[in-house]
């Protein structure tokens, strides 16, 4: 038998690299999912001690009340704190969570209510919200109130209040916010909160369970 | 100097079209122009050829270099490290399979001997072997492409520069057996070359199906870079994959079109095909 050249050995040594890169890019790739908690078998962060809702009445973007505690019972509930010139979070976490929302079936979709509440009244008028959340998703609902009983608003929930730095431009400020979503499940308490940084596979993951089986199933797994 | 940003990167801010300076950019294509016009001079005075470079041959380098500047500079090549994993894969087929053809076919016959004369032939005719060339441009490609190399690259300015001249070494190598005249290899003639042009078209598959049809998105960095105008994460990362295949054949194809059409002509004058 003949024995193989030496750039006959790279060949074979370079093509069995090539399998084998393949081979773990094909098993092991991710699909761009943050790592499971396996203490708590949740994507989000669980709070260590659940938020309870709170019952406040704010305008929507109809200008009518808005009762958050009733017009949520029952349904998985996503409360966010931002404002429409946000550059970032608030646009990512909302083009987020739209995605993820239309895969889902009818079913599914109407059991989660999204709830935008601005922390930048003086620039978001109820048509600028109104338009920015249709953006994302129609069904999206948009909350106004005063600086004051928004930021009451986020103390009653755990949250740090929002705040504009005076030193910046009057027109073109920016809004410091939390970057958390809570997420209320029909047992009106919050057990998880999903940071800033949440993938779309993350929220893939838990909304459908959260709504359909609700927090208890995370310890399940 | 701290605060001058060499190279682009994912930044994780508001995109604006406020212009932004990239020196190490400018030093490279810079470095590549002063390189090949040295190599020109030097031929004219030595007397190598019986006359400077081609024209041709100096068109195909200032295509390159003007097609790398084009790609890794601002706005491209900001939006590419930071916001955009469809113009991220412009700047992939530039560096891979536009700009390294073209800038080996700038180089003369001579200068390839000459190069050949000073490596050690063995592992020179190893690293430039086709299937060589072909895996490790297959691997290169599936490897850089991978999201978790993506994500821990992108952020960085070394790390993103370390992936542009990856690509642009790898795709250099890649072209070698097609361009380069040495290592002379027997039975490397056209047909081979076609076949091996041929087979690139497919490597890139399992990235593109993986790149498109997947349904949420791959990679941190665009997923959660500040919303680009005008395009979902979800439709960026699926152009991003029809990108490469459909950008990526095209440019094979045109090579395969070239070297077919450039055999049929040397078989009609009777030409013997370059062993």
């Amino acid at each position: 038998m003949r024995k193989p050249s030496r750039s006959m050995r790279s060949c074979h040594l370079a093509l069995s690299a090539v399998l084998i890169v393949l081979a773990g890019v094909a098993c092991g790739g991710k699909d761009g999912s943050a790592d499971l908690d396996d203490a708590t078998g949740w994507y989000g962060s669980v709070l260590e001690k659940p938020v309870p809702k709170v019952d406040f009445s704010l305008r929507d973007t109809e200008g009518r009340p808005f009762e958050f505690a009733s017009e949520t019972e029952g349904s998985l509930t996503l409360l966010f704190f931002g404002y429409t010139n946000c550059p970032d979070i608030c646009p990512i976490h909302l083009a987020s969570i739209a995605a993820v929302m239309r895969d889902f079936p009818y079913e599914l979709r109407s059991r989660i209510k999204v709830v935008f509440v601005s922390t930048d009244p003086e620039r978001d008028t109820p048509e600028r919200l109104r338009s920015w959340l249709d953006g994302f998703d129609e069904s999206f609902v948009g909350l106004l109130g005063t600086v004051e009983q928004v930021n009451d608003i986020e103390r009653s929930f755990g949250l740090a209040p929002s705040f504009v730095d005076p030193a910046q431009d009057s027109e073109r400020y920016m809004v410091g916010h939390a970057a958390q979503v809570l997420a209320f499940t029909p047992d009106n308490l919050a057990h998880i909160a999903y940071p800033f940084g949440t993938r779309q596979s993350d929220w893939a993951k838990d909304l459908p369970r959260l709504a359909r089986e609700g927090f208890g199933s995370g310890r399940e797994r | 100097m701290k605060d001058i940003i060499w190279w682009c990167a994912a930044r994780g801010v508001e995109w604006t079209w406020t212009w932004q300076a990239y020196p190490g950019v400018w030093l490279f294509v810079a470095g590549l122009v002063v390189a090949f016009f040295r190599l020109e001079r030097r031929e004219t005075d030595e007397a190598l050829s019986d006359a400077s470079s081609p024209s041709w041959r100096r068109t195909a380098f200032l295509v390159a270099a003007g097609a790398l500047w084009l790609i890794l500079d601002w706005p491209i090549g900001a939006i590419g490290a930071g916001y955009l994993a469809s113009v991220h894969m412009v700047q992939f087929l530039v560096l891979a399979l536009i700009a390294p053809p073209l800038l080996l076919l700038s180089i003369r016959e001579e200068d390839y001997r000459a190069l050949a004369r000073r490596l050690p032939e063995g592992p020179f005719r190893a690293v430039t072997h086709p299937l060589v060339t072909l895996a490790t441009f297959t691997i290169v490609l599936a490897a850089t492409h991978w999201p978790p190399v993506v994500d821990t690259l992108m952020p960085s300015q070394a790390g993103n520069m370390l992936l542009d001249l990856v690509w642009l070494a790898t795709g250099l190598l890649f072209w070698w057996p097609i361009v380069a005249p040495v290592p002379e290899r027997r039975g490397w003639g056209y047909p081979m070359k076609i076949g091996y042009l041929i087979a690139a078209t497919l490597v890139n598959t399992g990235t593109f199906a993986y790149l498109t049809f997947t349904a949420l998105p791959l990679y941190a960095t665009y997923e959660l870079a500040p919303p680009f105008p005008g395009i979902s994460t979800r439709d960026d990362q699926t152009l991003a994959g029809l990108l490469m295949k459909v950008g990526g054949a095209a440019i094979l194809w045109t090579a395969i079109t070239i070297l077919f059409a450039r055999w049929y002509r040397e078989s009609e004058r009777g030409e013997p095909t370059p062993a």
